[in-house]
């Protein structure tokens, strides 16, 4: 026992850095893995504090095109209105969007595009009624998925990440459903897998989100295609695409609350139930 | 006491310089410029070893929770603060270290900043790009990370430390 101890104190600074080397590993390992990171909180308030004080001082010297953005949407919104309230009123008796899906507005505070697994942080939190697997778009296309909660600030795991895999549809093509991906390292490129090698694709193809998820309203934009890549074993071909949304200059963002996600999850569970 | 002040104003500053300000340079996505490192490069030389070794690990972990990298940083920064020792012996040859009791402009120069600052950098790049890359399978881009951040790492670093050097203008070329 004395010579341990004697071999501890002799090498304390040896075996100090080990452990916090370990401890580093271990930490490291755990955020690692999709299905562990979603038990782990690593979103404070504190850091989302400080980002969003950060984020009020870079916004003076960007007001300007922030205005810009900001009356783009409204113009658009009006558009959208006039179609809307042209239409005759059975469309919407049928399916109301409003009501299935709810979009709460928010900020982003902190956001990275050029690390192997990206996130975004904005300032909208459990206060506000964010969960976890809410899906978050911009107005011009799909952002990401929260994965992480704090009381006044959320975690968005974008599409820049390799877990990232979101139900999409070729909307020029039979409507053929595939997955997108992000395997470049580019933020503007992500990658369309799973087209049947019958498809002709065109270069600015449509990218959409598919009715598969409920994550993601139906029909929302999320690139265009810009060049086919071929599989080499003949079966299913990839596509490059570029994204819709510019991940380096996010500033608003929309969280899609749906309204009857406590109703599917119950409906998912009962139907993995029974499959077991 | 003044000294454990102003390592503290240190941390603090750089965190937030770290967080606020370089980590939004990204020319091309595969720069990572790190000048939060500034903090372990000055820390005293005669500090023992272990509280270097814990002051490394902690500003690491406090760059990971605002990064969402838990673990990354602070094992490159430890790693760092393992390898001072050897480095600081590395770059001064026969230099004594009597009476400089942290790195400064004042007392050592230009070269030997920046054998110093290079070998740190490098340390920590290293470290930090192969934990990076080892956990996603992307050795060879990692190397090519290290390759281009570590020459703008060393660059921003030395020109903060001058920028930031108290007596250097006063005293001039010496």
């Amino acid at each position: 026992m004395y010579n341990l101890l004697r071999f501890i104190h002799k090498h304390h600074f040896v075996i100090l850095f080990l452990v916090l080397e370990v401890l580093c590993v271990v930490m490291l390992t755990m955020t690692q893995n999709y299905h562990r990171q979603k038990r782990i909180n690593t979103t404070n308030d504190i850091v989302g504090r400080i980002y969003e004080t950060g984020t009020h001082v870079g916004d003076y010297f960007r007001l300007g095109k922030i205005n810009r953005e900001l009356a783009e949407e409204n113009a658009l919104l009006r558009r959208q209105l006039a179609v809307v309230t042209d239409t005759t009123q059975g469309y919407q008796q049928v399916i109301n969007v409003d009501t299935i899906y709810n979009f709460i507005p928010a900020r982003v505070v902190n956001s990275t595009v050029n690390r192997p697994n990206n996130y975004i942080m904005i300032d909208k939190g459990r206060a506000d009624g964010i969960e976890k697997d809410m899906g978050v778009i911009s107005t011009d296309g799909i952002v990401g998925i929260v994965t992480d909660v704090s009381p006044h600030y959320a975690s968005v795991m974008s599409l820049l990440h390799s877990f990232s895999n979101i139900s999409v549809r070729l909307k020029n093509n039979d409507e053929q459903l595939a997955t997108l991906r992000w395997e470049t390292t580019n933020y503007r490129y992500g990658t369309v897998d799973g087209i049947p090698t019958h498809l002709r694709l065109h270069e600015g193809d449509t990218v959409v989100t598919s009715s598969y998820s409920y994550i993601f309203p139906e029909n929302l934009m999320a690139g265009t295609v810009m060049e086919l890549i071929p599989s080499p074993s003949g079966t299913l071909n990839k596509a490059k695409i570029k994204y819709s949304t510019d991940f380096a200059s996010l500033k608003t963002v929309y969280v899609i609350q749906h309204t009857n996600k406590a109703e599917l999850d119950t409906l998912y569970q009962h139907q993995n139930q029974q499959e077991l | 006491m003044n000294r454990f002040f102003m390592n503290i104003v240190r941390f603090i500053l750089l965190v937030i310089a770290q967080v606020l300000l370089v980590n939004h340079i990204r020319l091309g996505g595969y720069v990572h410029p790190y000048i939060y490192l500034i903090f372990v490069m000055l820390l005293p030389i005669n500090m023992p070893g272990w509280q270097q070794l814990l002051l490394g690990f902690a500003i690491g972990l406090v760059i990971d929770f605002f990064m969402g990298t838990l673990g990354m940083h602070a094992g490159a920064t430890t790693m760092m603060a393992f390898c001072r020792p050897g480095i600081i012996k590395l770059v001064s040859g026969s230099l004594k270290f009597d009476n400089i009791r942290e790195p400064n402009m004042e007392q050592l120069d230009f070269p030997w900043f920046l054998r110093y600052t290079f070998c740190m950098v490098f340390v920590h790049n290293f470290t930090y790009f192969m934990l990076e890359g080892f956990s996603f399978h992307l050795v060879g881009q990692a190397l090519l990370r290290i390759l281009i951040s570590v020459p703008v790492s060393t660059f921003l670093i030395l020109m903060i430390l001058y920028l930031f050097s108290p007596t250097k203008k006063v005293r001039g070329e010496r």
